[in-house]
Parts: C-alpha cells; structure tokens; sequence
C-alpha cells in the first residue's frame, strides 16, 4: 500500500519532513470515503496533496457542469475557475472562500497534520439557499445556452448555508487528521518492526564474525599445537635412542664388568628411558592421529588371536597386581578389516588401563561378540527407512570390576591429557594420552567407543568396529 | 536537529532514555497534559504490551510564534527493559538532547546504573560519548517508599557534571522543570555549534520562557532552572549571570 514510504528514514518519518497525504491514506479507501460524503451532504468535495495531485473527486455529478461543459465559453470559464480554486491562497485558519460571478461558491481548507499543511480539501460548488434565481453572469455566459435550462439546473444545485460548509469542512479534517495519525502510527510500527530485525540481525552478525574469529584462531593454535607436538617428539626420540642404547650395551657388558649395584642402576635407567620413549611414541602416534598423517595398515584380522596375544602381553602385569584376566570369544567370529598392530595397541591400552584400576583379586575380562549396528545415524533424519542398512560388526568389551567412572566423566577421558583424578597425589599413572590414541584409532576403523557401568562395580569400555570396510560413502 | 531554511522551522530531537518502569511515558503524558492544546500534538504510543513501551512513545510540542524561527520538539521514549537494545540504539540515534529518567527507589540503583551504561554503550555505537550529549537525569518516583533521600541524591548530584531533578511524574511534579532544564541546555549545545540565536535572531531566553509558560509554568526561567538539585547547570548558562 505504501511502497514509497517504506524507503524513508525513521527521522524522515519522525522528525516531520516526509510524511505526505499519499503515504498515510489507502488512495482507494479515500476515495470512497469522499463519495460517501458527497452522498451524504450532497456537497461535491475533492481532496488534492500538497503538491496539487488529486487523490478524491465527488463532483463529477452536476448537471449544470454538464450542460455548461457542452458550449466552449462554459469549458473555458469552468476551467478558470477550476484553476482558480485549486490554487487560492488560504488564511491563517488554513481555509478560504471562493464565490463565482456565476453564482455558486466554493469553500477550501487545508489538510493539516502535526502543524503542517499536507493537502487541501474543495468543497463545492454549492450555491445557498437565498439563492433562487440564476444569477445574470450565468445566463449570459453563452447565447448558445438555453435559460430556460440553465435557471433548471442552477434549481438543481447542491444548496447549502456557508456556515453549514464550514462545519463540514471542519469536521472532515478532523475525521482526516485521526487517519492520518493512525495510518503514521501504522507506518512508523512497521517501519520500527523492520528496522528493529535488521538491527538485531546486524548485532548477531556482528557476534558471529567475531566467534569465527575467535574459533580460527583457536583452530590455527590447535594446528600449531600439533606440529609442534610432533617435532618435540621426534627430536625427543633421537638422543633418547642413545640413551636406551649405550644403557644397554652397558647392562650387557659391553664396556666391561659392573658389579651388581652399578648394572641395577643402569638398569633402570635403561628402564625409564624405555618408559619415556612409549610415552613420545604415544605422543607422536597422537599428532599424526590428529593430523591425519597416519596411515593403517589393514588387513584380515583374526579377533581371537589378536586378544589372546594382548592377554598374554599383559599376564604378568595382572599377576603382579593379583587381578583376573579373563578372555572370552565367540565362537565362528569372522575376520575383520583392521590395522592388526593398531588394534592390538588399543586392546592393550584398554587392558592395561583396566589392570590399573582394579583393586587386587578384582577381575578383567576381554570379550568379543558378533553384533549389527546401523549404517545410517538416526539423527540423519530423511529417508532412513530407505539408508539404514543393518552391518555385521563385532563389540569389544573391556570389563573390569575397579574404582568406576563417574557418568559425567566419560565423555572427556577421550581427550589428551585428561585426567578423572587430575590430583597431583593420584595413585594410578599414566600421561592421559592413552585413551585419546584408542578413540582416535577406532575412529580410523569406522568404530565406535564408549562407557558403561560393570555390575555391581566397575567399568566396561564397549568397542564396536564393522566387519566389513564401509561401502556407503 | 533538523533545519528547514524554506520554512523557517528547526525541529529538535529529545529521548527520554532510563530502565524499564522508571516512569519515560508518564512523564510525556504529563508533558501532553500540562502543554497547553495549540502547542502540543497526540502523544503517539508506539506498540505497547501490557502497558510498556515496545518501540516508543512521540510527543510533538511546536512554538510558533517566537521570532522568525519555528521551533518544533519532538520527545521520545525508549523501551525500557533489556530486550529491546536494538530499538533503544535507532530511537537514541540523532538526539540532540537525553533526560535520563531514574527510579528513586534505593532497590532499583543496580537498573538505573545498567540503563545509564547502555545509554553509554548506545552512543558509543553511533560516534558519541555522553560528554558531548547535552544530558539531565531525574529521579522519579519521589513519592515512593524506600526511595533514596534527598541529601544522598543532592550530594551523589553536586559531585556531577549532569543537572539532577527531583520529580513524581504521576503528579506531574518536577516534569516542566526537567524538560525546561534540558531544553535548555540542548539549545546551548545547538546555538554553540550551529550559532543559531545569531543567524535567526533567535532569543533563546525568550523562548524558554515561552515554552515554560505553554507547558503550565509561568515562573521566570532563572526560578526554574534553579529547580535542579546539582550538576553543572551554572556553566552552561551564561544567560542567567
């Protein structure tokens, strides 16, 4: 309804320079009204914007123009005084009066809003009821006109007392200003709803480049953090290599006879340099797991085998600490797709994490059972009736019967570094890296991770990797 | 401020700025009642819920016939509560004159100080520091209980830069007063910059007279302005000696 104004400012539309006649008033609905108030009164009424346009017109109905319309001299005096009145200079009251030498009078008045004129209104023409006869000036303005029908018509003229008019004119102004006020209010609503959203939406902008900025940053610190990480490991290892070495040739004789003081001290030197080197293989092995630079090497894996063997490894470690350690597979499982040496690495760690925090005489158990996950995550939401395919995979189960974790613990044990008993007394040790390496391993077999309580106590750690390598991209 | 040269007629923007139900729209309410009917328009109320402001409230005020030069104040308020940041930040835009309206009532200080640093914030946004907006603060509500005392606001306003009034909107109390000493301190800050009274032959003390006496209060202007309670009044008013 209101294109133009849509594109002024709110000052403009506040402050008082750009609210016009057409921008507040429907032009159809205004016409109609000045119809509705010709019928009324019977008084012809036409309404123009400030800038002359007319925007309501209700005297297109008088006879006497219609006759007078037919004789040239009638069209060029009607068009004179047409001219006339549209532009006649108004009063203080914002109101005027026009009287034709042909008898009828004309009244026009400003449309004022806020203290400004905005448009005017024309009232008539009217003649008053003192007039009955045709005035001279009317029938002697063309020979050609019948008087006979011109004192007809002029009978025919909307009559009213000037008074009368005035009111009128009052009145609608009145009636006009109260449109005007709730068609600005209207405009100036919507106008404030729009700029109110853009505003808001340039704020949340605003945010969202600066959070973006924040986070690449951050990402550029994680990437840096993993470079470096990867070079101190590596340049880490070389005189560690050393160490180890000469210890060893050491502890074996090579340099001579050590009496049994000196080959227990270089033992454990050789021992500590052999811890230190598995933390910076672990180190490294998580850097390149981040960057993605490390490649598995998969094969035909056999399940049963691969956990005997981390069972064996790990035996004296349980014995030391008087705890279980139970295998139990499946029988018929098949092969599966996987880094067998990486796979080995993150059923070792689980078990030596489990050995860890299981009290004496408590129990370790490492199982394996065929199982079918779906393909298609649920929360991919469309079409999953259709995606979803059910794949043969097989579930680890890491189960022990130790101290437990703590449900809003697990999802962070998978993060570097993170520690549930982050207490620099704790009793169990370990750099925290081990759990990342295993998430991130699985993740490399398309697997899956997660945490469930034992019964009564304890923690079981549930591994579940396909069977076969994905086929769904 | 907005000149129009063809007209003649200067049309000045006031915000009534302060937290939510501090009492920004019954003190133009009462600036609408007391004005006398040729000088003031509707007061316009923009979209309200529940009887608070969402967008504004607009109320026109025009003195004509002082000397050559028109002059046309239209006074807005913001919606107070903390929602509405983005409409308090376009209806503050372009004002060349704020009454911070404050809630007396000692357990509403932590929201009149949060308004007043969103005022900040609000200006900072569009350019301007609150040193170089021409600003008085009212303390509303002075009928309430618990409000803080006279002698706390009056000394907390004598170590201020901004004049601080006392008033009960709801009475009309203190209103004209507010208004006739941001008034006139924002025709201060426009005549320095613009050198309006010179160009236009403007008196600038007639006319806050004029406007004082349409809004109710025929009291001479030196009386009034002495209504506020603190703040640095004086140095801006080379007029009153």
């Amino acid at each position: 309804m209101i294109p133009p104004a849509a594109a002024k400012t709110f000052d403009e539309l506040t402050l008082g320079h750009g609210v016009s006649l057409e921008d507040l008033i429907d032009r159809d609905a205004l016409g109609e009204m000045v119809k509705s108030f010709f019928d009324l009164f019977g008084v012809p009424l036409r309404i123009f914007s400030e800038e002359g346009k007319l925007l309501g017109d209700a005297a297109d109905q008088i006879p006497l123009y219609t006759f007078l319309n037919s004789v040239k001299a009638g069209r060029a005096a009607m068009a004179e005084v047409a001219s006339k009145v549209k532009n006649i200079t108004l009063g203080e009251d914002g109101m005027a009066s026009y009287p034709c030498v042909t008898g009828e009078h004309y009244r026009v008045a400003a449309i004022q809003y806020d203290g400004k004129r905005i448009g005017r209104m024309i009232l008539g023409p009217f003649v008053t009821p003192a007039q009955v006869e045709a005035p001279p000036a009317l029938l002697a303005l063309d020979p050609d006109l019948d008087p006979a029908r011109l004192r007809e018509f002029f009978q025919a003229m909307p009559r009213a007392e000037d008074d009368s008019v005035v009111k009128l004119a009052r009145h609608l102004g009145r009636t006009l200003d109260l449109l005007l006020f709730s068609g600005h209010r209207a405009l100036l609503t919507s106008n404030m709803h729009l700029a109110s959203v853009r505003e808001s939406f340039r704020e949340l902008e605003d945010k969202n480049d600066k959070l973006q900025t924040a986070f690449d940053r951050l990402k550029e610190l994680d990437r840096l953090k993993s470079n470096f990480l990867a070079t101190v490991s590596h340049e880490l290892r070389t005189p560690l290599t050393s160490i180890i070495g000469y210890s060893e040739m050491l502890v074996e004789g090579l340099a001579g006879d050590l009496t049994g003081e000196q080959r227990e001290f270089v033992q454990t030197i050789r021992d500590k340099g052999e811890q230190l080197l598995q933390l910076i293989k672990g180190l490294l092995d998580l850097s390149k797991l981040e960057s993605g630079t490390m490649s598995l090497r998969k094969t035909q894996t056999d399940i049963l085998g691969t956990l005997r063997d981390v069972a064996q490894t790990m035996t004296p470690t349980a014995r030391k600490k008087e705890v279980e350690l139970v295998v139990e597979v499946e029988n018929g499982l098949p092969l599966i797709w996987a880094d067998t040496e990486r796979l080995r690495q993150v059923f070792l760690n689980l078990t030596e994490n489990a050995i860890k925090f299981t009290p004496p005489q408590g129990r370790v158990t490492l199982s394996a059972r065929m199982t079918a996950i779906e393909a298609a995550r649920p929360e991919d939401a469309g079409g999953v009736v259709i995606l979803s395919a059910r794949r043969t995979a097989i579930e680890f189960r890491v189960s022990d019967t130790g101290i437990g974790i703590p449900e809003d613990e697990r999802g962070r044990v998978f993060d570097a570094f993170y520690q549930v008993d982050s207490s620099s007394t704790r009793e169990a040790g370990g750099t925290g890296l081990g759990l990342s390496i295993v998430r991130r391993l699985i993740d490399g077999h398309d697997g899956s991770v997660r945490i469930t309580d034992n019964t009564p106590k304890g923690t079981v750690f549930v591994v579940t990797i396909p069977v076969k390598r994905a086929t769904i991209g | 401020m907005q000149l129009d040269f063809v007209n003649r007629e200067l049309t000045i923007k006031l915000v009534y700025y302060g937290p939510a139900l501090s009492g920004k729209t019954t003190n133009l309410q009462a600036l609408h009642k007391a004005a006398e009917p040729g000088a003031s328009g509707r007061l316009m109320t923009l979209e309200t819920k529940d009887d608070r402001t969402l967008f504004f409230d607009l109320l026109p005020l025009t003195f004509r016939n002082q000397g050559s030069l028109a002059v046309r104040l239209k006074v807005f308020t913001v919606p107070g509560q903390v929602i509405h940041a983005s409409t308090r930040r376009l209806v503050v835009q372009g004002a060349d004159g704020i009454a911070f309206i404050a809630d007396s009532r000692a357990a509403e200080t932590q929201h009149n100080t949060e308004s007043f640093m969103d005022l900040r914030e609000n200006l900072k946004q569009h350019g301007l520091t609150l040193r170089q907006m021409p600003l008085i603060i009212q303390f509303n509500k002075r009928d309430m209980p618990d409000v803080r005392s006279d002698a706390e606001i009056a000394e907390l306003a004598s170590k201020g830069r901004e004049p601080v009034y006392l008033a009960v909107a709801t009475r009309g109390l203190g209103v004209v007063e507010s208004m006739i000493g941001l008034l006139h301190l924002t025709w201060s800050a426009l005549d320095a910059e613009h050198d309006l009274n010179k160009k236009f032959g403007f008196d600038s003390k007639a006319f806050l007279a004029q406007v004082a006496q349409k809004l109710g209060n025929p009291k001479p202007i030196p009386e009034i302005l002495q209504a506020c309670v603190g703040g640095a009044l004086d140095v801006l008013r080379p007029e009153a000696g």
